[in-house]
């Protein structure tokens, strides 16, 4: 392969962003050269603009000190929402799991993103998860139900399980997504209409 | 290039882009390999969720001859794994199961026997009644598969034979009984309870059939891996990442 940086014609500058565009998910080389040439010779401030937004997000972006979701301040759009039920938790292996599950528009409560799922053989076990977090939340908001609507594969499941017998002795109804999205899938994938009708046919865990 | 067709066990998996992932699959026919399936992330792909971890498929994939990954082309469920009684020992033994294929086996090295073992260890576990003779039996298997299954059947110091109820202890250091003459304290070694030496050597033998039909008591299972589990850790070098979750 060469190297866009040193060879590319319009110069090293020009080359550095293809190299770093084509690094991100679902671009490929010709895509990031398309990119690379319309950056270079769109209006200079549209293009500083993408900068600066890149630059903002890295900054500004943090986990929410309760849900773990992503946010720009200390506690979440969702968590500090008046109008969400604080007593109900849908607990989530990922943030991008929230983004899909509010496309959804169902659920009317609070999340918890557990930050991945417990995986032995690749090293990440219960105590690499925000558990002790979620324990205290159990206790502290008095929370009456925990939706699991962790990905349905063996290690999602699995991880659902380890959860609902930490929290055997909680005064909590624990329930999970309907059987709607297919076993061994995620649910990022999952579309919006399936993700509404998983949680309102929800059952018992 | 040839395109091969064989059962298989999902055994290892990690995303490697947007769609695809790499996946290591214990085969019947060829052994332990790893492909890379395009499109696998997807919810309606060519695999239709099939890969999840220890789920049990038909695939085909195209087999290269340079060492990059072979490739997964199709794979059709045939038993996902899914230990029925709520029970995280069967679904840990399961991991287990998986991480000591991939441990001790290498690429292209078939061993159906295993194959057939695991599976069957695997409807075991998710029938969920006793998990850890499961993984006793498993643990077993593998010594007997990979050819160094402690000799059961005489003294490892004298050569006098075993006989069933005789006092025994197991040599550590070199993978052996030791009869009640020669237990000597300057040999790491610890107590086998009378009846269990049988039990073990009745597991030994093979027919996972009838061991699986076989009522081992909790504490001779446990006895019996404190032989198996220190000769595992021993030919792989290391201590296996599940040992923490099944105590
Ligand atoms: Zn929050
Ligand atoms: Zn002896």
């Amino acid at each position: 392969m060469t190297n866009d940086a040193d060879t590319h014609p319009y110069g090293a500058a020009v080359g550095t962003l293809i190299q770093r565009l084509s690094g991100l998910p679902g671009i490929g080389r010709k895509t990031a050269e398309r990119l690379a040439n319309h950056l270079v010779s769109c209006r200079e401030p549209d293009a500083l603009a993408l900068a600066e937004a890149i630059r903002s997000v890295r900054t500004n972006v943090r986990r929410c000190r309760s849900c773990f979701n992503l946010t720009e301040s200390e506690i979440c759009r969702i968590c500090s929402d008046p109008r969400r039920n604080r007593h109900q938790i849908c607990i989530v292996e990922q943030p991008r799991d929230v983004v899909s599950l509010e496309a959804a528009g169902v659920f009317q409560g609070l999340y918890h993103v557990l930050g991945g799922r417990i995986s032995p053989l690749e090293g990440v076990g219960p105590e690499d998860l925000t558990l002790d977090a979620l324990v205290r939340r159990v206790r502290q908001d008095e929370v009456t139900e925990i939706l699991m609507a962790t990905n349905p594969t063996l290690e999602g499941d699995g991880t659902a399980l380890f959860i609902s017998n930490l929290l055997e002795n909680e005064p909590v109804q624990i329930t999970r997504l309907a059987r709607g999205i297919a076993s061994g899938s995620v649910l990022e994938f999952a579309n919006r209409e399936m993700l509404a009708d998983a949680i309102r046919g929800r059952q018992n865990f | 290039m040839s395109t091969e067709s064989t059962e298989a066990i999902v055994i290892r998996q990690a995303d490697f882009s947007e769609t695809s992932r790499v996946v290591t699959l214990f085969t019947r026919d060829f052994g332990k390999i790893a492909t890379i399936a395009k499109g696998a992330r997807r919810l309606r792909g060519p695999f239709e969720g099939a890969l999840d971890l220890l789920a049990q498929c038909q695939i085909v994939f195209i087999r290269k001859t340079s060492n990059s990954l072979d490739i997964l082309t199709e794979a059709r469920l045939t038993a996902r794994f899914r230990p029925e009684a709520r029970s995280l020992h069967s679904l840990y033994g399961g991991y287990y199961i998986a991480e000591l294929l991939d441990g001790f086996t290498e690429p292209y090295d078939p061993h159906p026997n295993l194959f057939q073992e695991a599976s069957l260890m695997l409807r075991m576990l998710e029938a969920g009644d006793r998990p850890l003779q499961a993984v006793l039996q498993f643990e077993l298997t593998i010594l007997r598969e990979i050819g160094q299954m402690p000799v059961f059947d005489s003294c490892a110091a004298c050569g006098r034979p075993v006989e069933n109820n005789g006092s025994f202890s197991y040599w550590v250091s070199q993978s052996g009984l030791l009869c009640r003459n020669c237990q000597k304290e300057e040999f790491s070694h610890h107590q086998i309870p009378a009846g269990t030496v049988e039990v073990l050597r009745r597991l030994a033998e093979g027919d996972s059939e009838t061991a699986s039909r076989l009522a081992i008591s909790p504490a001779q299972i446990s006895s019996l891996r404190r032989i198996t589990v220190p000769a595992l850790i021993d030919i792989l070098g290391r201590r296996p990442k599940m040992l923490r979750y099944l105590g």
